[in-house]
């Protein structure tokens, strides 16, 4: 015998069920509502924050992806250039993906000022194209940003200055080798100094323009890094992959800039797991509540539950009717929490959370004293899944239990 | 099935039930003979304990039995499975309890309707049928309560039209007037022996109420899990646990604890030996 009693009538009566109970039902959705919420606005706090943080590290320094002479990262070594940049700066244009690029020569050296001496990072880039990549011309504290055919002038970031107690116009000697290893010195003036907040650019940048230190140098055209900034971090990976089937890899070496800064890159994976464990945390709490409702319901209902097989419903019709229950409860709760955290994202998103009070422990790495909380697709498709993996186990749990019901028992309860 | 008029609608043989509360055995039943024409009116009655609840639940297929046979119309119910003795209810038996029959977020009519549509029929049919029926119980114009706005007897009447909605044979009552008023529950028995003659349903109903009684056709009389003529206790027969509460008939679960678990004597064990010493 077949039932018409089709699926709506069982989701009517759980309906039915979860109105009968106002108060729990009120209380588990507010629950439910709440967790949700909570979730779904850590991670979209997570996210922006991440988010920054990419943003600031690639636009402090890195750029999102470098092309080298094979071997330069590790020696570090002048004589491992690119000879001829122009080879590789023809894809530029080409790409869509690219909205700015610049190349540079980075050597370590010693600048002194007035008998004190310190070890610097000796970078030379082009003063227009690097303003397309990375904010450094905005980092720039006291003083100007370096002027296109003026040779002579150096910035200097706010700690190396600060430790030579160099001034603005102060000459400054820096002393470095040649690609042939013979050492030379030269006189600078210094024109600005840069504050970028990241204490390893701070603590060792001594900038110049490239013109001149390809002359200083003798490398004619050659630079040692190409520095590519991509319109969006996503499209880092598809820059990457672009690259390695242009470029041979006897003679290039293609970085991201996750493999430019192995800190970033552990800080980073380590803020995911920061966000799974939320994540498991707050649908561990959820199912726990629904879990407990389903079941005080199911005890009060025993009863009633007896009756209804007594009378002849089939025991998978009593599973369905909980589990649409719980999936109810679990569905409602998510989408209003969700809406919810909606809501505070859309009015936090201009503004952002504030911390500047608290900014002392933000301003080392790349951090942002304003966050701007960010909802993405991916987190909402994870936060999606949980809690339906979460109503699934929450739900079918006690709607089997209901099914195993020891029907004379449940009808000797008066 | 082919149907004598002549044969029992329900025929019971050697009907044994034993519960088992941890590692005591209960003999609730201890073979009950029992046999039902179509179209009586039957009454069970019995003090407290006496297994009235045990043998309608069997009868109605909600317990198994450990030892004995059961057949109603003509159907082994035991050796049934439990989706198949699911169907068997919904076609062949109605059941009325004693007290929070119904459903309890459904109205007077839904509830009623609820049986037919488990039975295939559209929800306007159903709703149709249970009109009828609210009608024969009286109760027509108060369809559209739920059960918490119904009184008892109220209630009671519904849970008889729910009952009678799917045209059962046989009408099981697990003390229906327990709850009731005593007039309230001579109107309810009134309004089932009105039906058991209009209709021919076979009842079987279980009560200790003087007045249900009065209206058996027949009356049957339960004492310690037999059927007994008087309330004699000297005419019963001593209870054998090794009959009605073998082992081997518990669950493997059951089985593991009684294997580690300390031997105890059950009251019936005790009484046998202290009977034999004196
Ligand atoms: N699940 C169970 N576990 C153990 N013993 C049980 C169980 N159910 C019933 N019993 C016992 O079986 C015996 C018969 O119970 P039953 O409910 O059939 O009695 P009854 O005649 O319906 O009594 P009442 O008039 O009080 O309803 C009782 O002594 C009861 O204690
Ligand atoms: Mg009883």
């Amino acid at each position: 015998m077949v039932s018409r009693l089709g699926i709506l009538t069982y989701v009517a009566l759980a309906v039915r069920n979860l109105i009968r109970n106002r108060r729990r039902t009120t209380i588990t959705l507010l629950t439910m509502m709440f967790g949700i919420a909570t979730l779904t606005l850590l991670s979209a706090l997570n996210d922006g924050w991440l988010s920054q943080m990419k943003t600031n590290f690639i636009l402090s320094f890195t750029g999102h992806l470098q092309i080298h002479a094979k071997g330069f990262e590790a020696s570090q070594n002048l004589r491992d250039n690119i000879a001829d940049p122009d080879a590789i700066s023809r894809y530029m244009d080409t790409y869509p993906e690219i909205i700015g690029w610049t190349q540079r020569i980075r050597t370590s050296g010693l600048a002194s000022v007035s008998g004190s001496s310190t070890g610097v990072q000796i970078m030379a880039t082009d003063p227009e194209q690097e303003t397309w990549v990375t904010s450094m011309d905005q980092n720039v504290k006291t003083g100007v940003w370096l002027r296109p055919g003026m040779n002579k002038d150096l910035l200097l970031g706010k700690t190396v200055a600060q430790n030579l107690g160099a001034k603005l116009s102060d000459r400054v000697i820096l002393m470095t080798q040649r690609p042939s290893g013979e050492m030379i010195s030269e006189v600078y003036y210094l024109r600005g100094i840069i504050e970028t907040g990241a204490p390893q650019i701070d603590r060792t940048l001594a900038l110049i323009s490239l013109d001149g230190a390809q002359q200083w140098l003798q490398m004619q055209q050659a630079v040692t890094d190409i520095v590519i900034r991509a319109d969006h971090h996503d499209q880092t990976d598809t820059l990457y992959r672009l690259f390695v089937q242009q470029l041979s890899e006897q003679v290039y070496e293609i970085m991201p800039w996750q493999e430019l800064d192995p800190m970033v890159r552990q800080w980073l994976e380590f803020s995911d797991a920061y966000g799974l464990i939320i994540l498991f945390v707050v649908i561990l709490l959820v199912l726990t509540e629904i879990l407990n409702t389903m079941l005080i319901s199911l005890h009060e209902r025993q009863k009633e539950l007896g009756v209804m097989i007594a009378i002849g419903t089939q025991p998978h019709r009593i599973f369905l009717m909980l589990l649409f229950e719980a999936v109810l409860l679990i569905f409602v709760g998510a989408v209003l929490g969700y809406l919810i955290a909606l809501l505070v994202v859309m009015l936090l998103a201009d503004g952002g959370i504030d911390l500047t009070d608290y900014a002392n422990a933000f301003e080392f790495f790349y951090m942002d004293p304003v966050i701007h909380p960010q909802l993405t697709r991916d987190s909402a498709l994870k936060i999606l899944l949980a809690t339906l993996v979460a109503a699934l186990l929450a739900g079918i749990y006690p709607a089997w239990k209901a099914t195993r019901l020891s029907v004379s028992q449940a009808l000797r309860i008066q | 099935m082919p149907e004598d008029n002549r044969s029992p609608i329900i025929h019971i043989r050697d009907l044994h039930k034993c519960y088992w509360v941890g590692s005591m055995p209960y003999p609730a039943l201890n073979g009950i003979d029992l046999e039902l024409q179509n179209g009586e009116f039957v009454v069970l009655a019995g003090r407290s304990g006496s297994g009235k609840s045990t043998l309608l639940n069997i009868v109605g297929g909600l317990e198994s039995a450990d030892r004995g046979e059961a057949r109603v119309l003509g159907e082994d119910i035991l050796k049934m499975g439990n989706s198949q003795r699911s169907g068997f209810r919904l076609a062949n038996i109605g059941f009325v309890f004693q007290a929070y029959n119904l459903i309890r977020v459904l109205s007077a009519r839904e509830n009623v309707a609820y049986v037919c549509q488990l039975q295939g029929k559209s929800k306007q049919e159903s709703l149709e049928i249970a009109n009828h029926w609210l009608h024969e119980v009286e109760i027509g114009h108060l369809g559209y309560r739920r059960p918490d706005q119904l009184s008892g007897g109220q209630q009671q009447r519904v849970a008889v039209a729910r009952a009678l909605a799917t045209e059962p044979k046989i009408i099981l009552a697990d003390e229906p007037t327990a709850n009731l008023d005593s007039t309230t529950g001579r109107h309810l028995i009134e309004l089932m022996q009105r039906l058991n003659q209009s209709l021919g349903t076979t009842f079987l109903i279980s009560s200790h109420d003087p007045d249900v009684k009065q209206a058996a056709s027949r009356l049957i009389k339960l004492s310690d899990g037999f059927i007994v003529n008087s309330w004699d206790e000297e005419t019963k027969p001593p209870v054998s646990l090794a009959v009605t509460c073998p082992i081997r008939n518990r669950s493997f679960g059951e089985r593991l604890r009684h294997f580690f678990k300390p031997r105890r004597r059950t009251d019936q064990q005790t009484k046998q030996r202290t009977s034999r010493h004196s």
